[in-house]
């Protein structure tokens, strides 16, 4: 039994008086592609933050390939910002928001982490990130400025930019939620290529569609707790728990033929 | 620091007060009227104006104030080193103020004025009722700023034989050898008189941003 | 008056030698405070509290004295608490003292309307610590404070010209002294005030440059 990738147990976070994350566990294992969903305000893009201490967590263990994130291995004395940021290095996170950064040009973009957080020799960053541009079908941009760019196209050259790292596990933040319809078509096939490639993902999306044809596994969080885990089939066909039926039965709308006729073959 | 010194200092500060208000009082009326200039694109004049600010802005306030003390005269016109002192702070100011009351015009919305045109409204009386006073209102915060950092400029005047606050200090530390207390003192008097021109100008801003959540 | 423009001509040695020197003055303070007030802007948007209201102490200070006296305070005053600086050395550190808090603070301003989720991306991608500042604050930082720096350099110009009260050899002082020496006023300090103009128009222009730049990127 190989270590799973990603390791959470007890994930707990409280903003104030309000409990976002009451006890969470999950894995994820190597090659995987996992999509949390669940109702706005269920605690999802905060255990995504969580997870690579972007929020402290109040209470949990979480493991990278092994390794514990954000403590030090007896569990009592926090990791140095330097070892936070090493670790932060193998996983890659794309942002709701996109979060591109507006001074650099876009191949400067993917350039900018590898070369100056990994120290890797600027040559070989430079070539790896203009074949990454041209995965994501944006080669003709990599001069260009964010600003300039369309939302699909800002969040694919986010996708690249976290690619960039080599990163052996991505984080997506609801990556298609702040884009345009027309535009979320885009970034969800670069999504699935990723997946047939073998990339370990652990997606927050509100894309049923999608989490329906490309996850391996759905797990359904509601008020910070893990209410449901399944393979998508079952999920959404026979949801398990009366909280996911009443989850789906809202979202039923959105398994309509237009969603479904977006994807990729 | 003897009590003669203190009089001396409290006479410099009201020099620099009487100074510092007479500039402020001439300076901002011959701002808006720069300003109106400008924004209505008089010909001839607006172009002339707009120079007139660019360089006037650029100069410090001891170079006015020696150009004008010393050169004046040369002119045929005999100045007084108050008066002298006064036209410095004045005519630096106003083109300060010259661009802050241009701004607030240029970013005046568009729409309320062409309410008043469809209303039937003559210019001047637009000008008057409609644009002015709410202007005022907005460039309110900026023109203090500008006041409080005419104060700051004052000591300038000295240049011309002026006795300010600074130059009683000066003057107190060298006759006493002990120049660190009239300046402390100073410094007090300074950040009093400035003190009370950002507490309009907090007040103001506090105002403002209810109105704006309003 | 047309005499009073012949003499200015003919001494226009001195008055670039006084120009020179304004314009090194000003460089000076302007990099000096820059750099002195990026440090600063660390400092105030830090976490730690009595940190912070020192640097804020420092800077309404700052804020609330004249330049003037702060020169005299450094170049009369000092030398009763042990340091004594000769009127250059006074009038540049003056200068730079002055304008570290100014320049931090329009720092502080342009650093805090930067999009947050930029500075979190460079968290998420492993920036720490200075790097994050130095890679991703800073650049964009300095770009859209440029018309704002533009500004405060030509206060510092300006300021610069406030030493010739402590006879450093700056364009007003050079301008006092043939305007003293040959009883020409009116030419001498015009010269003065137009190089002052001209001086402004070159910062202005620098401004637009980065302007232009900011303008790409937004």
């Amino acid at each position: 039994m190989t270590t799973p990738l990603l390791e959470v147990g007890g994930l707990r976070k409280s903003f104030g008086d309000n409990v976002v994350l009451d006890g969470i566990d999950i894995t994820v294992a190597r090659g995987e592609t996992v999509c949390v969903l669940g109702p706005s305000g269920a605690g999802k893009s905060t255990l995504l933050r969580c997870l690579n201490w972007l929020e402290k967590p109040d209470a949990g263990v979480i493991r990278l390939g092994g390794e514990r994130i954000g403590m030090r291995a007896g569990g009592n004395v926090s990791m140095r910002d330097a070892e936070l940021a090493r670790m932060r290095t193998r996983m890659g996170m794309v942002f709701q928001h996109f979060a591109l950064w507006p001074h650099l040009t876009v191949l400067h973009n993917l350039m900018e982490a590898p070369v100056y957080v990994q120290r890797r020799p600027r040559a070989e960053v430079r070539a790896e990130a203009e074949a990454l541009l041209e995965k994501v079908g944006l080669a003709d941009k990599r001069d260009a400025f964010p600003a300039r760019l369309s939302g699909g196209q800002k969040q694919r050259v986010g996708i690249a930019r976290a690619l960039a790292m080599r990163p052996e596990l991505l984080l997506f933040d609801e990556p298609t939620s702040a884009l345009d319809p027309e535009l979320v078509g885009e970034v969800l096939s670069v999504m699935a290529d990723l997946r047939r490639d073998g990339m370990t993902m652990l997606i927050v999306t509100h894309e049923m569609g999608f989490a329906r044809e490309a996850a391996n596994r759905i797990v359904f969080i509601d008020r910070g707790r893990l209410v449901e885990e399944a393979v998508p089939e079952a999920f959404f066909t026979a949801p398990q728990t009366e909280r996911a039926r009443q989850f789906l039965a809202r979202y039923a709308g959105t398994l309509s033929g237009s969603t479904l006729a977006r994807m990729p073959a | 620091m003897s009590f003669y010194d203190w009089l001396s200092l409290l006479q410099g500060a009201g020099v620099t007060v009487l100074l510092s208000l007479s500039g402020i009082a001439i300076g901002l009326p011959l701002g808006l009227i720069l300003a109106v200039v400008h924004w209505l694109r008089v010909p001839v004049l607006a172009p002339l104006v707009a120079l007139y600010v660019s360089i006037v802005r650029a100069a410090p306030a001891v170079t006015l104030a020696l150009l004008i003390f010393f050169a004046l005269p040369s002119a045929g016109i005999e100045i007084a080193p108050i008066p002298a002192g006064i036209a410095t702070l004045a005519i630096s100011t106003s083109a300060f103020d010259c661009e802050i009351f241009r701004g607030g015009l240029l970013a005046f919305p568009r729409d309320q004025v062409e309410a008043a045109l469809a209303f039937g409204m003559p210019a001047l009386l637009r000008f008057r009722r409609i644009i002015l006073p709410q202007m005022l209102h907005t460039v309110r915060p900026a023109l203090i700023n500008e006041m409080t950092l005419l104060i700051k400029a004052s000591p300038a005047i000295a240049v011309t034989g002026v006795v300010d606050i600074t130059r009683a200090a000066v003057r107190i530390g060298a006759d006493t050898y002990e120049p660190l207390p009239p300046m402390m003192a100073a410094l007090v008097l300074y950040s009093l008189f400035v003190l009370l021109f950002v507490i309009m100008q907090r007040s103001t801003e506090r105002r403002l941003r209810r109105e704006a959540l309003a | 008056m047309s005499r009073g423009w012949i003499v200015v001509w003919q001494h226009h040695n001195e008055m670039l030698h006084g120009l020179l020197n304004t314009m090194w003055l000003a460089a000076l303070a302007a990099v000096a405070s820059l750099i002195l007030g990026a440090l600063l802007a660390m400092v105030l948007m830090s976490r730690l509290r009595p940190v912070v209201r020192i640097a804020t102490i420092f800077i309404d200070a700052m804020r609330c004295v004249p330049f003037l006296l702060l020169a005299y305070f450094v170049y009369y005053g000092l030398p009763s608490l042990g340091l004594t600086l000769d009127n250059w050395t006074a009038g540049l550190s003056s200068l730079i003292a002055y304008n570290t808090g100014y320049m931090a603070e329009l720092l502080v301003a342009a650093w805090r309307s930067l999009p947050a989720d930029t500075i979190e991306a460079a968290h998420a991608f492993g920036f720490h610590g200075f790097g994050v500042f130095r890679r991703i604050v800073l650049p964009p930082v300095l770009l859209n404070a440029a018309p704002m720096i533009g500004n405060q350099v030509i206060q510092i110009v300006k300021d610069s010209a406030f030493l010739t009260i402590i006879a450093v050899a700056e364009l007003t002082h050079a301008a006092a002294g043939i305007q003293s020496t040959y009883y020409v006023p009116f030419a001498a300090f015009v010269a003065a005030v137009l190089l002052y103009w001209l001086l402004c128009l070159g910062v202005e222009q620098f401004v637009g440059v980065a302007e232009a730049a900011a303008g790409r990127r937004r």
